[in-house]
């Protein structure tokens, strides 16, 4: 029995530890060159680090509103992750996520019904709406063939102007305008400290539920099948159009659920700015962390806490004085360091594949 | 492969190692050089810009340009802190507050009043400011037993005046080149969403017409040509020479209908500022004020066109800027911008800081600071409302100069010596006696001999609509 966990434990440990040195090696040679930027530009790299890191790490406050950061990007970093998984280049979460914040609004401002039911419901309108934004793609690439990242960018742009339409003249706070109504007290997730709710564990508990759907079901095995080896999967009778329609619609699910987190768990405002500042970026930024986390969902979990810890971060070095484009400009060496790894082979497999179709 | 990977871990082992010891000596070296000379500690302010930062031309820019003259003035020294996206207001208001020399936070702009409220009910012992917020509004409707909350102050301004001064300067404007054979016979304003706030900038806006108007009156013993005396704006048993005198003032007549204004129900849709600002230039209108933020450059496209299509240099047709000096974007054409000092608003925060008095401030008037034209803060004039200046564009052009350098883009229309000068030339073509008017209307508001009607209720609204239309 012991002798079994050891082995369990040893068989996982032997098949992280290529991808964990990777990453070692990749964060190390990301904070180097960072260091190096910041030495060119006068400024002291070492003091910088650890302000970045005793202000995220070094106290409650500082860990929890890093998690909050990170809660958002592990569920776009979902969607892509999936994609990536069936061969999809799905960039369509960031527009998923408007969506879902706006229907996080939808139910959750308007609408009365008790504590945990409306919470409920607001939450499952906002990933229905998410996943409702990715049917028009999962329909042009089945039937028409039309290549899913040109879909999903022209469907996130569509998505912002959508949004920004519905809260100036649907769903503004009367006398404020800057802004969508916050949602009733009943439809907003307990706060466990500083901005972090509870929706933490909802995005983590989604993302189990993908990794066993992924690795445990028939389902989830022609999902892989068809990014790993779409003849195989031709040739065992695996519906593409199936796969498509599931493949973008849980992957909608996910940023629809990404965008709710920052209406019904994100204090103090619990709405969205009709700038769609709270939820903008958040699909792209987890495309770096589906790419740092190897597409994998529990990968995906940490490294959306290194993201969360470097953007909550980042302000401290700038309170030491760092440039604030310097300091973005920093973090975006590390991230970009972090995700060469997986892109690399990523684009190993697309050239491969491409010979091989040849 | 298993060669592949030992290689892998023995490179990645020596980099550890060598970072580890780069690490250790930059340390020692870093505490070193810190531990040497103690300097004098001194007192620190921090400045939360709303999103953008530096290089807006607007709130950001001048609350940093505040921090200086404080820095200046004062000794102290300003931190800055960026905000990228909304999610940053709680986190960079806290990291200062944290900081135990920073004595005073000041958030810019009204996107940051709960994150304020925030913030500052759990660092007690901070002071904490807001440029334009409501959040001690936000803390009467929520947490009526702590009202107003010691250490927080809102920042406000009274447009009301300020609107007053330009719709002063429209009207005149139109009077002046309809004495030079012009036909205009109105002045116009682009509103955004039709809340409280901007009820105050309209009645400004059109009460500081008809002050105008009479001051035309009274100066040259005649109406002013068109705008003053055409019967076009209405008819009726109330009506007298193209002027309103309802039973409500007894007594006292009105240039009701002078102003063209529209609430296009949007603060980001330019297109809107400029369908709205069209029409009102085809009627006529020899300004319009720019209520609706970025809808300025919608006003500003339509002038644009007409300039373009008469082949003109200079207006009219003019535009009106607001918040900060605008008379930059299109120079010749912009007459003038209401200016909310978010300068002065940082500064007076920290010499209110540093005197010790922010919270005796807070106390005697519930937590709000309002600064416009001839206010007093306990017993201090403190100002904060201005028509905008050659000097003020002068400032405004050096931020954009700044600007540019910062974010590399092109900023400013056209070379800074150039704006100045056309700037300069606009506002001595037309007659002087225009600027003296809006001098004597702002000292006679700064006197008290005049008061601008301040309206931010329904009733008051309706009230005021009914006299001057």
């Amino acid at each position: 029995m012991t002798s079994a966990a050891i082995q369990g434990v040893k068989r996982l440990f032997q098949k992280l530890k290529r991808p964990l040195l990777e990453s070692l090696l990749a964060i190390i040679i990301g904070l180097i060159i960072g260091a190096i930027l910041m030495a060119i530009f006068g400024y002291d790299p070492i003091a910088a680090y650890s302000a970045l890191l005793i202000g995220s790490l070094g106290s409650f406050d500082g860990i929890c509103e890093s998690l909050a950061n990170a809660t958002p990007l592990m569920l776009t970093g979902l969607t892509f992750a999936i994609g990536m998984k069936s061969g999809y280049f799905n960039v369509g979460a960031e527009g998923q996520a408007y969506l879902g914040a706006i229907g996080a609004i939808m139910i959750g401002s308007t609408i009365h019904l008790p504590y945990g039911v409306h919470l409920a419901i607001a939450t499952l309108f906002a990933m229905f709406m998410g996943a409702l934004w990715s049917l028009p793609v999962s329909a042009l690439k089945a039937w028409r063939g039309v290549h899913e990242v040109v879909s999903t960018i022209m469907l996130n742009w569509m998505a912002l102007f959508f949004v920004r339409y519905l809260i100036e003249y649907h769903y503004y706070e009367p006398g404020r305008a800057e802004r969508a109504m916050p949602v009733l007290p009943t439809a907003r997730y307990q706060v466990l400290g500083a901005s972090l709710t509870t929706v933490i564990f909802v995005a983590v508990a989604f993302i189990l539920f993908a990794y066993f759907l992924l690795w445990r079901t028939t389902l989830g095995y022609e999902l892989r099948l068809t990014g790993s080896n779409p003849e195989a999967a031709r040739y065992i009778g695996i519906n593409s159009t199936r796969v498509i329609f599931l493949n973008f619609f849980l992957g909608g699910l996910a940023a629809g659920l990404a965008g709710a987190t920052q209406v019904l768990g994100r204090p103090p405002a619990w709405t969205i700015y009709k700038t769609l500042g709270n939820v903008i970026n958040l699909g792209f930024d987890g495309i770096g962390a589906a790419l740092i986390g190897r597409n994998h969902p529990i990968g995906i979990i940490f490294a959306s806490i290194l993201l969360g810890v470097l953007s909550y971060g980042a302000r401290f070095m700038m309170y030491l004085g760092v440039d604030p484009d310097l300091t973005r400009a920093v973090n975006g060496v590390i991230i970009i360091a972090l995700s060469l790894p997986e892109l690399y082979r990523i684009i190993k497999r697309l050239i491969v594949g491409r010979r091989e179709t040849e | 492969m298993r060669r592949n990977t030992s290689a892998i871990t023995k490179t990645a082992a020596i980099i550890i190692a060598v970072i580890i010891i780069v690490a250790g000596i930059g340390g020692f070296l870093y505490w070193w050089v810190r531990l040497g000379p103690a300097a004098p500690r001194k007192i620190k302010i921090a400045v939360v810009s709303d999103i953008g930062g530096r290089g807006d031309l607007s709130f950001n820019d001048m609350a940093f340009k505040g921090g200086e003259e404080a820095e200046r003035d004062f000794g102290v020294e300003m931190i800055e802190l960026i905000s990228k996206v909304e999610a940053d207001y709680v986190p960079n208001l806290e990291t200062a507050a944290k900081d135990p020399d920073v004595k005073l936070i000041v958030g810019v702009g009204f996107l940051l009043s709960d994150a304020l409220v925030k913030v500052a009910m759990k660092y007690p012992d901070k002071n904490f400011a807001g440029i334009d917020t409501y959040a001690q509004a936000i803390v009467k409707d929520k947490y009526p037993d702590k009202y107003p909350l010691p250490n927080l102050m809102d920042i406000k301004f009274e447009e009301h005046k300020g609107s007053a001064l330009v719709g002063a300067i429209g009207c005149l404007l139109a009077a002046y080149y309809n004495e030079k054979g012009g036909n205009y016979p109105y002045i116009g304003g682009v509103f955004g969403i039709e809340i409280p706030v901007l009820w105050k900038f309209e009645i400004g806006y059109k009460w500081g017409c008809d002050w105008a108007l009479k001051w035309y009156e009274k100066k040259f013993g005649r109406k002013a040509p068109i705008i003053g005396e055409d019967s076009r704006y209405g008819t009726g048993p109330n009506w007298k020479d193209g002027m309103y005198c309802p039973p409500e003032t007894p007594g006292e007549c009105w240039y009701k209908g002078r102003v063209l204004w529209t609430y296009t129900g949007t603060f980001s849709d330019i297109t809107k500022g400029y369908e709205a600002a069209k029409p009102m230039y085809a009627k006529g209108a020899i300004a319009v004020y720019n209520i609706a933020g970025p809808l300025g450059l919608g006003i500003n496209r339509a002038v644009k066109e007409i300039a373009e299509a008469k082949g003109l240099e200079m207006g009219p047709p003019f535009w009106i800027g607001v918040d900060a000096d605008q008379d930059w974007i299109n120079p010749g054409f912009v007459i003038v911008s209401m200016i909310k000092r978010v300068d002065r608003g940082v500064y007076y925060a920290t010499k209110l800081t540093i005197e010790g008095k922010f919270r005796d401030v807070v106390r005697e008037y519930e937590g709000v600071m309002t600064l416009g034209i001839g206010t007093k803060i306990l017993g201090i004039p403190m100002e904060g409302i201005s028509a905008s200046t050659l000097k003020d564009l002068d400032e405004f052009v050096k931020m954009g100069i700044n600007a540019e350098k910062l974010t590399g883009k092109k900023v400013l229309p056209m070379p800074p010596e150039e704006i100045k000068a056309k700037v300069k030339k606009m506002r001595e073509l037309v007659a002087p006696w225009i600027w003296e008017a809006a001098k004597e209307l702002e000292e006679k508001i700064r006197k008290g001999e005049v008061e601008v009607p301040c309206v931010f209720t329904k009733e008051k609204i309706d009230y005021w609509r009914k006299i001057l239309g």
